[in-house]
């Protein structure tokens, strides 16, 4: 008798449940595996915090309408300690056991490339902010899409910028990392360099989180270059410079770094060492850059800046382009029916705090880089496809500084 | 010319190398652990002279005695109240034990520091001097004199007073070490202080040429184990040899074979000195 008076009340909380249902909003599930904890727990928690910011805005605004129901963001962010391989087992995680619906990036051209396979795999949409090689989207994937453009053409603004500056810069120097990432930028490079007018004098490749650059500065040294374009990561790019100063290695005319410069950690790392570097970004928060959940981007950077207590680079806009795009692109698809959602997301064009947003037929975004420079501590655009503002140039040796 | 800048910066690299390896040999030599939590008591240490630096304007080589102070009184805990427990137990234990301490101190240092990249960065980190054409970095040579002293210290006390005999005596033979009225518990804790205050050191040099975070820790770890096998546990000059011989080894792979294969170099070294040497290089641990 119990038992059947227990089964009565349970049918009966099923029952109200179910009643209540409508009345309450859904939630969308957004997953993804983040390098929160590890070596690249610094780059990484730009995407976690961007995550959940641009879901918390969305959620607050009102959520997404898909047909005349409304949703909510749920985030769910797995820690993958900077491991590619755990990323990839927490990537089925979310997908088998957490049954998320739709899913974000991690940091990294290399756990993008291996993460992504999962995500195509199992077919669901899988729009990743952090990964930029061109090995990504070279696979024929359905399911993988990119707001950072390719990384072949990180250093296409900046060459170009080379053939209009005064004194002509002649000879160049390419390092860059062996990592996916790295290697797609020194590809493409490459063939930016075959143009005439420049020659390069010294194309060599680094380990992957080496530290110790003193032996490749020698040999910098003897090459002389006009130019040093340089490819890796950040503390790589951190242990370079200081090491470049040790060793009184300076290129003639101007030195540029694919990543870390656009941050204010490296900025404030390196102090007054870190003027005239030259670097690039996608992204500067301009108020042109108008957005449906936090008005521009001027207003999402003060928004960022205030909540996390650090200025966004181009990673953290990218990342939350990513999250928009979901938003436009269910909303669009009037569904959670990932084939009509991917759909939607290969056909989606709209303007956000980080870009225009519509992707390529192998699904990354085409974006122009800025080239910028770092004068007197601030970052200060210098060139897209015309300069913005004068650069400091040539850059004086390091003993005529200061 | 580039040669001999290049065998420069080896040696001066393989200096840092040696000081680092110098706390963990003497402990795996000493009280039989292979420390695995070695680097991150060396970012510890980055950690204590970049701290005494930005916030309080201590020129960080006169932080890194205070640094060895603080490392030292850690050390000393650490071995005291926790490693002491399993000292005499199966190695496995003490593998697992300091392997689980390098994740412990690796992750309070992110919840204490974050996971920014932080450098030591006094206005003379980039000074450098030219001599015969050749540039050498002051920070980087102030390293190596600091390794230098520091392995001459070492060996000092060992060879010369009555508590590096003791050490040494414990090391060879633990009975009759006691018999002689040795306190095992008290001197594994001293010994470990010793080892954490030089990883201290190292880490304040390493913060000083390289940059910070606190992940740094396992690479470094690697490394000193590499060359604490070469340099032979037994002679702090012989650790410092064995930095040497693997910082001018990388330096002479990046220049000839090329950059990515600095790693493959020090990790075949260490293949071919353990098949060549097996017996002295394992005869202290």
């Amino acid at each position: 008798m119990k038992q059947a008076i227990a089964g009565v009340s349970v049918v009966a909380a099923i029952a109200l449940s179910a009643a209540a249902a409508p009345a309450q909003t859904k939630t969308i599930t957004l997953g993804a595996s983040v390098q929160i904890t590890g070596a690249m727990a610094n780059p990484g928690h730009y995407y976690r915090d961007a995550y959940q910011l641009a879901v918390d805005q969305i959620n607050a605004k009102g959520g997404i309408a898909v047909g005349d129901q409304r949703y909510q963001f749920a985030l769910k962010v797995l820690d993958n300690q900077s491991d590619v391989n755990l990323g990839v087992r927490q990537y089925v995680q979310l997908i088998t056991s957490d049954k998320v619906d739709f899913l974000l990036g991690p940091f990294n051209s290399n756990d993008a490339l291996d993460d992504s396979s999962v995500a195509e795999k199992y077919e669901i949409p899988f729009v990743q902010g952090g990964g930029a090689s061109s090995q990504i989207f070279a696979r024929g994937y359905k399911y993988v899409f990119g707001t950072l453009p390719p990384a072949d053409d990180y250093f296409g603004s900046t060459i170009e910028m080379l053939g209009k500056l005064e004194p002509k810069p002649k000879t160049v120097a390419l390092l860059s990392a062996d990592d996916s990432f790295d290697v797609s930028v020194a590809t493409g490079t490459r063939k930016l360099l075959a143009k005439p007018g420049l020659t390069t004098v010294f194309d060599e490749q680094y380990a992957e989180h080496n530290s110790d650059f003193t032996t490749l500065l020698s040999l910098l040294k003897s090459k002389a270059p006009d130019v040093l374009l340089w490819g890796g990561h950040e503390p790589e790019a951190l242990n370079f410079i200081r090491q470049a100063k040790s060793l009184d290695f300076s290129p003639k005319d101007l030195a540029s770094f694919t990543v870390g410069v656009p941050t204010a950690d490296f900025r404030k790392a390196l102090g007054k060492d870190a003027d005239y570097t030259f670097g690039m970004t996608v992204w500067l928060p301009s108020a042109t850059l108008k957005d449906d959940w936090f008005g521009d981007a001027e207003a999402f950077a003060k928004q960022f800046q205030e909540k996390y207590g650090y200025p966004p680079d181009y990673h953290v806009a990218s990342a939350v382009a990513d999250v928009e795009t979901y938003a436009k692109a269910i909303a669009k698809a009037g569904s959670l029916d990932r084939q009509k959602v991917r759909a939607a997301i290969a056909a989606i064009d709209f303007d956000c705090l980080y870009a225009r947003v519509r992707y390529a037929e192998n699904g990354q975004i085409d974006l122009p880089q800025t080239a910028i420079q770092i004068q007197n501590g601030e970052l200060v655009p210098v060139y897209t496809d015309h300069f913005l503002n004068k650069p400091q140039y040539p850059v004086p040796p390091w003993n005529a500084r200061h | 010319m580039l040669l001999a800048q290049i065998l420069t910066n080896g040696l001066l690299l393989g200096g840092l190398y040696g000081l680092m390896a110098l706390g963990m040999a003497l402990i795996w030599g000493v009280l039989n652990i292979v420390n695995l939590a070695h680097g991150a008591l060396i970012m510890l240490g980055g950690y204590a002279v970049y701290f005494m630096f930005t916030a309080a304007g201590i020129d960080p080589f006169a932080a890194l005695p205070v640094a060895m102070l603080v490392m030292f009184a850690f050390g000393y805990a650490l071995q005291r109240f926790l490693l002491n427990l399993i000292v005499r137990s199966a190695p496995l234990n003490t593998l697992l034990i300091t392997f689980g301490l390098d994740v412990v101190l690796t992750y309070l240092a992110q919840l204490a520091f974050s996971a920014d990249f932080r450098a030591i960065n006094p206005s003379y980190a980039g000074a450098n001097v030219t001599v015969l054409g050749i540039t050498i970095p002051l920070a980087r040579l102030a390293a190596f004199a600091v390794a230098l002293v520091l392995a001459a210290a070492l060996w000092l006390l060992l060879e010369r007073t009555r508590l590096g005999r003791a050490i040494r005596a414990t090391a060879q033979n633990l009975v009759a070490a006691r018999l002689y009225g040795v306190d095992p518990r008290q001197l594994y804790a001293v010994t470990f202080g010793i080892g954490a205050a030089l990883a201290g050191a190292a880490g304040g040099l390493y913060g000083v040429v390289s940059q910070l975070t606190p992940y740094v820790g396992t690479n470094l770890t690697v490394k000193s184990f590499v060359i604490a096998i070469m340099g032979g546990l037994e002679n702090p000059f012989g650790i410092l040899a064995g930095g040497l011989v693997i910082g001018v080894a990388e330096a002479l792979a990046a220049l000839y074979l090329g950059p990515t294969f600095t790693d493959a170099i020090s990790f075949g070294l260490l293949v071919v000195i353990l098949v060549a040497r097996p017996v002295r290089s394992l005869k202290g641990a």
